[in-house]
C-alpha cells in the first residue's frame, strides 16, 4: 500500500503549540526553539546530533517533517552553518534548523537517507561553501565544473585565473 | 573508454555512468538483448538537445530502448547569482532575481520582494498588492502555455500545432505585461513595497477583454489533444510520481498536486490578498504524465478566475508605499527570512540572511525544478527514451532556476 | 538497327519522364507540406525564394547538391552509394501500371495491383541497406525498425488491395478505373476497406504519426544518420516522391482514378487532358490529407506502432476479407450488399475502437493509481 501523504494542516496545531512540543520532544538537543511569524519554529542543533534529531523529526507522530525545503550554506566568519528547512505536512508550519559548522573541518552527518531531496542540496553546500557531508551516496560538484577549485560562497574566496582550469 | 564520437575523456558524470554500467555488468547484471550484441551504452543528451528544455545534459544509460539510469548534470548556466547578491543593494539585486526563472519573471520578483518586506518590515499598498496578483497570475497562464506548449511538440515535434496556438496566446499576454513594466521578459517590476508603475490608462479593460476571450482559448488547447487517442496512450499511467516522492524529494507545484497533494502556497501558507479570493486548488489523482498536463491546464483556467476577480476588486490608490527615494537603498535589520510562494512550477523563495547593511549577507534561492530534477532518474528509470521525453517534458524544467 | 535506337530512346524518355515525375512531385510537396504546415500553424512558410516561395525546394535541392560528399571510412563503398539510388526506384518503377489518363498507362500489367505491392518493397530493401551501409550501430538498428514497421504495414496493405480486386474482379489498374465509372467510387462501396489501406499506407510511407524512424535521430541514430549532401537529399525527397505516388494509388484504386466530370473534353493527339487534371487535383487533395493528418497526431512510439498493425489492422484486414467474399458470394448484387457491410463495419469500427482504447487506457491507469 503506497504511503499517504496526511491531509495538509491535519494536526491542527498553532505555531507555538508546534514550537512548545518540539521543545518538549527534544528537550536538549533542539536549543534556542523560537518561533517565527507567522509559521516557521527556528532552533539551533548540535551537529553530533544531527543525524538522529533528523530522524527522529521523519517519524514524528501528529506533525512528522517528512518535506525538506532546502539546505543552505550560511558563511558566518567565525563558522559555517547548514540551516535545514522542513516542512510538515500534517501541521503545516515550517522548521528551520541552523548546524553550526566549525571552518577548520566543515564535517557533517548526511541527511540523504532521511530526506533524499538533500542530495543535491548537499552537493550544492559542498561545491558553494566547502562543507563536507559524511555518507552522502555522491559527493561532487553540481553546478561548478568538476575541476573548480574552492568554494566560492565563502566570504574569504577570491577568484583567481588557476581556480577555473580549462575554463 | 571514448567512443569514437567524444575526442575527449569522459568527465565525472559520464565516468559515473560508465562506472555504474561496469559495475552492473561485473555483477552479472548486463543487458536483455544479447542476441543483438548490445551492452548497456551510455549516451550524452544535451546539453544542446531538441528535447531537453534548457541545457541540461542528461548521461544516459541506455540498454537497447529502454533506460537504464540517468544522471542529470547541470550548472550550464550558473550565473552565480547567489554570490552577486552579496555585492548589490537590494533594490539593484531585483533585476537579477528576474532571471532566475525568466519563464515566470513576475513570480520569481514576488518571491524576492516579499522576503525582503518581512526583513525589513515593509507593508505593500493594497492596490500594489492586487497588481501583484494580476501579474503573477498573468505570468502563470504564460508559463504554463510555454510548458503545455514546449511538452506536446516534445510528442510529436512540430507535428502539432498546438505549441504555435499556446505562443500566439502568450504573445497577448506579453503584451498586456509590456504595457504595464515595459518589457517582455525581464520585468523589473516589483519594488519594496509595490510595484514600480501604475497600470496604464486602458490596462484593466484591455485585460478584461483577454481574460474574456481566455477560456475559450484554452478549451480549444484542450479540445486539439484531449480526445487523442495516441496522445493519451503516451501520456496515461507514464511517469507516476507517488506521494512517498513528493515528500522525499520536495516536489511542489502542479507536479505534486498531480499526485492529489494539495500542496499549494497560495492556500497552504496565504499571502498578500490570496485569502479574499475565491479560486480552487486542481488536484490530479494519479500523478501520470496525463495528470500533470490536466493539472496546468486546469490551472490557466483557474488563474483567469483570478484575474477577473481582481479586476473587478482592484482599489485606487498608491502603488508604492512609502517614499523610495535616490539612493534607493535599504537596510533591513539584521535577521533571516524565508517565504515562500506558488511559481507555476512549485515553491520558489530566497532565504535571505541580513547584517543590516545595505548588502544581503547570503541569499539562498529555494527553487522548484531544482527540486523537481532530482526524481528524474527515479522517474525515467525503466521507460523507453520516447516515454523520457515525455515524461522530462511534462515536469516543466527551467534551466534558469535550477542553475541560478 | 533503327528500331533498336528508336526503342532505346523510348525507354530512356520513358524513365527520364517517370524520375521526373518523381522528383518535381518530391519538390511540390515539399513545398506545399511546408506552407500547408505553416498555414494549420498560424505561421507564414516559406515565401521568399521566387514568388510565394515556390522556388524554395529549387534552393534547397541546390544547396543539398553543393554539400561534401561524405562517407564513414569504415562505411561499404559500393552499397553506401547504392543505397541512395535503390530508394527511389519503388516510387519510379510503380508509376508503369498508374493509368494518368483514359487509356494512357505505361503497361497495362494484368497483375498491376500485386505489381505495385512487389515494387513499393524496395524501399525497404534500400533502408536496410542504408542502414547497414553506415557500420553504425544505432544506424543499424534505426533501419531495422523502419523496416519491420514497413514489412508489418504492408500487410494490411495487401489485404485491403485484394478486396478491391475481389470486387472489381481484376488485378489489371485499368480494370480497377474503368469499374469506377459514372461517379461510383470504391470508396463509397468499400469504406472500411479505405480506411484500413489508408492507414496503413500512411504507416508505409514513414509519415505522420507512424514517422519514428525519422524521430529516431533525436537521440539514437535513424538510417540516414550517416548520410549527408545529396545522398541523404534522395532518402528525403524519396518520402515526399511517395507521398505522391501513394496518394496516385489510393486515388486510383478508390476514388476513380482519372474519371471526373468532362472526361472526353480536350484531346491532343489520343491522349485526353482533363482527366491528367482530375488526376492530379485528387492526388493532391490526399497529399493534402496526408500533411493534415501528420499535424494532428502525435507520434505513436514503436511498441504502439506494431501493436497497433498486428493486433488491429491485420485482424480487421483479414476479417474484412472473409465477410467480404462471403458477401459477394452471397449478395445477388456485390455493390449493394458490400457498400451495406463495408458502412456497418466502418461505423462500428470508428465507434468502438476508441472507447475501447479508452477503457483499456483507464485500467492501466487504475493499475498504477496513486491513492489519496
Amino acid at each position: 500500500m503506497p504511503h499517504v501523504l496526511p491531509k495538509i494542516g491535519s494536526a491542527d496545531l498553532t505555531i507555538d503549540e508546534v514550537a512548545a512540543r518540539l521543545a518538549s520532544e527534544f528537550g536538549g538537543d533542539l536549543v534556542d526553539v523560537r518561533v517565527q511569524e507567522p509559521d516557521t519554529v527556528v532552533a539551533r542543533l548540535d551537529r553530533a546530533d544531527l543525524k538522529q534529531v533528523a530522524r527522529r523529526l521523519r517519524e514524528l507522530p501528529e506533525i512528522a517533517y517528512e518535506m525538506l525545503n532546502f539546505v543552505a550554506a550560511v558563511d558566518w566568519l567565525t563558522h559555517l552553518e547548514s540551516v535545514y528547512h522542513l516542512y510538515s505536512f500534517a501541521g503545516n508550519t515550517y522548521l528551520e534548523l541552523h548546524v553550526e559548522v566549525p571552518r577548520v573541518e566543515p564535517e557533517l552527518e548526511t541527511v540523504s537517507d532521511v530526506w533524499p531531496s538533500a542530495e543535491w542540496h548537499e552537493r550544492e553546500a559542498w561545491d558553494m561553501m566547502g562543507i563536507r557531508f559524511h555518507g552522502h551516496p555522491d559527493l561532487r560538484r553540481i553546478l561548478l565544473k568538476d575541476d573548480f577549485v574552492g568554494h566560492p560562497l565563502r566570504k574569504d574566496y577570491v577568484d583567481l585565473v588557476e581556480n577555473h582550469p580549462n575554463a | 573508454m571514448p567512443s569514437r564520437f567524444e575526442t575527449e575523456a569522459p568527465d565525472a558524470a559520464m565516468q559515473l555512468a560508465l562506472d555504474r554500467v561496469r559495475a552492473s555488468e561485473e555483477a552479472g547484471r548486463g543487458s536483455d538483448m544479447q542476441g543483438l550484441g548490445f551492452n548497456q551504452v551510455v549516451v550524452n543528451m544535451g546539453p544542446q538537445h531538441p528535447s531537453t528544455h534548457g541545457v541540461l545534459r542528461l548521461v544516459v544509460t541506455l540498454d537497447g530502448e529502454l533506460v537504464k539510469d540517468v544522471i542529470p548534470v547541470i550548472g550550464y548556466l550558473h550565473r552565480c547569482k547567489e554570490k552577486l547578491a552579496e555585492k548589490r543593494t537590494y533594490y539593484q539585486y531585483i533585476p537579477i532575481v528576474d532571471r532566475t526563472e525568466y519563464l515566470a519573471s513576475m513570480n520569481c520578483e514576488w518571491g524576492y520582494v516579499m522576503t525582503v518586506e518581512k526583513l525589513a518590515g515593509i507593508q505593500p499598498t493594497r492596490r500594489a498588492e492586487f497588481i501583484r496578483v494580476i501579474m503573477a497570475e498573468l505570468m502563470r497562464i504564460a508559463s504554463h502555455q510555454v510548458a503545455l506548449g514546449t511538452f506536446t511538440a516534445d510528442l510529436a515535434p512540430l507535428g502539432t500545432a498546438l505549441v504555435f496556438y499556446m505562443f500566439r496566446d502568450r504573445e497577448k499576454i506579453l503584451d498586456l505585461l509590456e504595457e504595464a513594466s515595459g518589457a517582455r521578459m525581464m520585468f523589473n517590476y516589483f519594488r519594496f513595497g509595490g510595484v514600480r508603475y501604475d497600470l496604464p490608462d486602458g490596462w484593466v479593460e484591455k485585460c478584461r477583454e483577454l481574460m474574456a476571450r481566455m477560456p475559450r482559448l484554452i478549451d480549444e488547447y484542450e479540445s486539439l489533444v484531449k480526445d487523442n487517442a495516441v496522445f493519451l496512450q503516451r501520456c496515461i499511467g507514464k511517469g507516476v510520481i507517488t506521494q512517498q516522492d513528493v515528500a522525499d524529494y520536495g516536489i511542489t507545484g502542479p507536479n505534486a498536486r498531480a499526485s492529489g497533494v494539495p500542496l499549494d502556497l497560495r492556500r497552504t501558507r496565504p499571502y498578500s490578498v490570496y485569502p479574499e479570493l475565491d479560486f480552487d486548488v486542481r488536484l490530479g489523482e494519479h500523478g501520470d504524465v496525463y495528470d500533470r498536463y490536466q493539472v496546468r491546464m486546469d490551472e490557466m483556467r483557474e488563474s483567469v478566475r483570478i484575474v477577473g476577480q481582481c479586476l473587478d476588486m482592484l482599489p485606487a490608490g498608491p502603488v508604492q508605499a512609502g517614499t523610495l527615494r535616490a539612493p534607493y537603498v535599504i537596510a533591513p535589520p539584521p535577521g533571516e527570512c524565508y517565504i515562500g510562494q506558488e511559481n507555476p512550477r512549485g515553491e520558489y523563495g530566497t532565504y535571505i540572511v541580513s547584517d543590516g547593511s545595505r548588502y544581503p549577507y547570503r541569499l539562498k534561492y529555494r527553487d522548484p525544478c531544482f527540486c523537481n530534477l532530482q526524481i528524474f532518474p527515479k522517474l525515467l528509470r525503466g521507460n523507453k527514451i520516447a516515454d523520457a521525453v515525455a515524461i522530462s517534458g511534462s515536469m516543466d524544467m527551467v534551466l534558469g532556476g535550477i542553475d541560478r | 538497327m533503327a528500331d533498336l535506337i528508336l526503342a532505346i530512346v523510348r525507354i530512356a524518355a520513358a524513365v527520364g519522364i517517370a524520375y521526373a515525375v518523381v522528383f518535381v512531385a518530391a519538390l511540390v510537396n515539399i513545398l506545399f507540406e511546408r506552407r500547408g504546415l505553416a498555414v494549420m500553424q498560424d505561421r507564414l512558410g516559406p515565401n521568399r525564394t521566387g514568388p510565394q516561395g515556390i522556388l524554395q525546394s529549387v534552393a534547397d535541392s541546390f544547396k543539398m547538391m553543393g554539400k561534401e560528399d561524405f562517407a564513414p571510412t569504415a562505411a561499404d563503398k559500393v552499397v553506401f552509394t547504392l543505397a541512395p539510388i535503390l530508394v527511389m526506384v519503388g516510387a519510379v518503377a510503380v508509376q508503369v501500371v498508374i493509368p494518368y489518363t483514359s487509356g494512357c498507362v505505361g503497361q497495362d500489367l494484368n497483375v498491376g495491383l500485386i505489381y505495385i505491392v512487389a515494387i513499393t518493397s524496395f524501399t525497404v530493401l534500400a533502408i536496410l541497406l542504408g542502414g547497414w551501409a553506415s557500420h553504425n550501430k544505432y544506424s543499424l538498428v534505426g533501419a531495422l525498425r523502419s523496416a519491420a514497421q514497413m514489412v508489418s504495414y504492408e500487410v494490411p496493405m495487401i489485404l485491403g488491395l485484394l478486396v478491391v480486386a475481389m470486387a472489381v474482379g481484376s488485378l489489371s489498374l485499368n480494370n480497377v478505373v474503368d469499374a469506377q465509372a459514372g461517379g461510383r467510387w470504391l470508396v463509397f462501396y468499400l469504406p472500411f476497406t479505405f480506411l484500413i489501406f489508408y492507414i496503413a499506407s500512411i504507416a508505409e510511407l514513414n509519415r505522420g504519426p507512424f514517422d519514428l524512424p525519422e524521430s529516431e535521430s533525436e537521440l539514437v541514430a535513424g538510417y540516414g544518420t550517416e548520410y549527408s549532401g545529396m545522398r541523404f537529399g534522395m532518402f528525403f525527397l524519396n518520402e515526399y516522391a511517395g507521398m505522391t505516388i501513394m496518394s496516385m494509388i489510393t486515388v486510383t484504386l478508390f476514388f476513380g482514378g482519372w474519371r471526373g466530370p468532362w472526361d472526353g473534353a480536350v484531346e491532343v493527339g489520343g491522349v485526353y487532358l482533363v482527366p491528367i487534371v482530375w488526376f492530379l487535383v485528387k492526388t493532391h487533395l490526399l497529399v493534402f490529407a496526408l500533411i493534415w493528418i501528420r499535424l494532428s497526431v502525435p507520434r505513436l512510439q514503436v511498441d504502439q506502432l506494431m501493436g497497433f498493425a498486428w493486433k488491429v489492422l491485420i485482424p480487421l484486414g483479414l476479417f474484412n476479407i472473409m465477410a467480404s467474399a462471403a458477401v459477394m458470394l452471397w449478395a445477388p448484387r456485390w455493390r449493394i450488399g458490400m457498400a451495406v457491410f463495408q458502412w456497418i463495419a466502418l461505423l462500428l469500427f470508428v465507434g468502438l475502437f476508441d472507447r475501447l482504447q479508452r477503457w483499456n487506457l483507464e485500467r492501466r491507469r487504475q493499475k498504477v493509481a496513486v491513492p489519496g
